[in-house]
């Protein structure tokens, strides 16, 4: 039988900081109990999606413009 | 029914349903990322073969499933990509000591995209667009779309200040966008010396009128830090998406202001609970920068949380690397580049060989075996890993824990039962 296995940290959001590592706290209002509510959801998330397709990087155009 | 329960949480989160996901394998099994909700999760081996994945050699020693933190990640969460070292803002203490002219050998478009794609090949998830003013560069949005075709996200901060006509039509290219936000009216004056509030807050109000992920950015002070309740007002005000805050950091001009400007230790200890209870009574996302982790940690909410959650201390050099506008890797944004290896300091191009190498990045990687006490035997370390380095460094000694962590303070100052020999002190966290 395969072993479910244990989802080990979540992450959660986007740093657009360029200076330092920015992380969501706002789960410390809820504490470890609203964690471990939301973990079986993550994993359900992460199972349900397809694996991405990343296309090869190609050579950008150096006149461009934004 | 359901019906309408998934169109509320799509409403919100994305269609759960829909979307694609990334991964990379570690030793520890693999890291997931989800791009509604936003998230990097990490997962044992076990986790990771029930997702088609399969570490191979990596995957030999048993010793190290899922244990995140015994070793370096196999590459950077995320880069940190200081485009440029323009900017005409003159902050007072602005840590990369921007000016109106670029410095010498800046990295352009095609350099910068080659540096994309040496990060995506390497697993890289996010990258964290700043300056310098990157809104002003002419290429910024074709960097972003490049970034974009090859899987990476990027991610921008701005003053608001200069840029906007550039920055307004291709937004929707960046995951989040955050507005250097470092006070309301006169106090905005009071942190960067001049006024410039008002261009900032119009920025603000530009960009969320074009795209729903703007958020601040606030680098807390004693000047400021009595008004955070009334930034995150202002936020929600603003229909913004976050708050993020940042610890005045000794670097650049920032460090000749720094006594005068970083917080009291008194302000350090109330910061988490101020926050929460403004997030919670605003409602909205509060983020804290990796150097805040001793702050987080002073209430006790417990290491396995902290894991759970992400919360890491100094992670230069590890979850995240930064780039001088030269192309120069660095440990984070306000360390120096490593010492020259041949006729160059290696570069980002230089990222897989390295990352690799045994004295990569110096002091940020040896918490695990040079800490002092009191970090040495604080249950924290795991997560904080000493704090913040530029702190240190600034206090004399790179190495050394965090001088302005609470519980180092009351180590210092031994006249508070520290606790790590005798158990936690457990100080919860307030009801707010």
């Amino acid at each position: 039988m395969t072993r479910r296995g244990r989802i080990l940290a979540t992450k959660w959001g986007m740093n657009p900081n360029s200076s330092s590592l920015g992380v969501d706290v706002t789960f410390l209002l809820f504490g470890a109990t609203a964690v471990a509510m939301a973990t079986p959801l993550i994993g359900a998330l992460i199972r349900w999606r397809r694996p991405a397709v990343t296309p090869p990087p190609s050579p950008p155009d150096a006149s461009s413009e934004s | 029914m359901i019906a309408r329960a998934r169109a509320w949480v799509t409403a919100r989160l994305g269609d759960p349903l829909a979307g694609a996901r990334r991964s990379r394998l570690e030793a520890f099994g693999a890291i997931v990322q989800l791009t509604r909700p936003r998230a990097l999760v990490l997962v044992d081996r076990d986790r990771a073969r029930t997702l088609g994945l399969d570490g191979g050699a990596l995957w030999s020693d048993p010793r190290r499933d899922g244990d995140v933190d015994g070793a370096p990640l196999a590459a950077p969460l995320e880069a940190h990509l200081q485009l440029t070292n323009r900017c005409d803002a003159g902050c007072a203490g602005c840590y990369t000591g921007a000016s109106a002219a670029a410095g010498a050998g800046e990295w352009g478009l095609v350099e910068w995209s080659r540096a994309l794609d040496t990060l995506a090949a390497a697993g890289v998830f996010h990258v964290a667009l700043g300056g310098g003013e990157s809104a002003t560069l002419p290429w910024l949005g074709a960097l972003a779309r490049h970034a974009r075709a090859i899987g990476l996200v990027p991610n921008l901060t701005t003053s608001g200040l200069a840029g906007l006509d550039r920055l307004l039509p291709i937004a929707e290219l960046f995951g989040q966008i955050n507005v250097s936000l470092d006070g309301l009216g006169a106090t905005y004056g009071a942190v960067r010396g001049f006024d410039g509030f008002a261009r900032a807050d119009a920025a603000l109000r530009a960009l969320r009128a074009v795209k729903r992920d703007i958020g601040i950015n606030v680098v807390v002070t004693r000047a400021n830090f009595d008004e955070l309740p009334a930034i995150f007002a202002h936020a929600r005000a603003r229909r913004l998406s976050e708050v993020e805050l940042l610890r005045w950091k000794p670097a650049g001009r920032g460090a000749a202001v720094y006594a005068r400007l970083r917080c009291t230790d008194a302000q350090h200890r109330a910061l988490l609970p101020n926050v929460l209870a403004a997030a919670r009574r605003h409602r909205l996302r509060v983020k804290l920068d990796c150097s805040y982790t001793p702050m987080i940690a002073h209430h006790d909410p417990g290491p396995a949380l902290l894991a759970q959650l992400a919360v890491y201390g100094c992670a230069g050099g590890d979850h995240l690397i930064g780039a001088k506008p030269s192309g120069a890797i660095t440990a984070c944004s306000f360390a120096a580049p490593p010492p020259p290896r041949g006729d160059a300091r290696p570069t980002v191009l230089d990222l897989p060989s390295y990352w690799h190498q045994p004295d990569a990045f110096g002091r940020f990687r040896t918490w695990r075996d040079a800490a002092a006490e009191p970090c040495r035997s604080c249950a924290y370390l795991t997560q904080c890993r000493g704090g913040c380095r530029v702190v240190s460094a600034h206090a004399g000694d790179v190495g050394a824990p965090d001088p302005e962590c609470p519980r180092v303070v009351d180590f210092l100052r031994r006249d508070v039962a520290f606790g790590n020999e005798s158990g936690p002190v457990r100080r919860r966290l307030p009801v707010v």
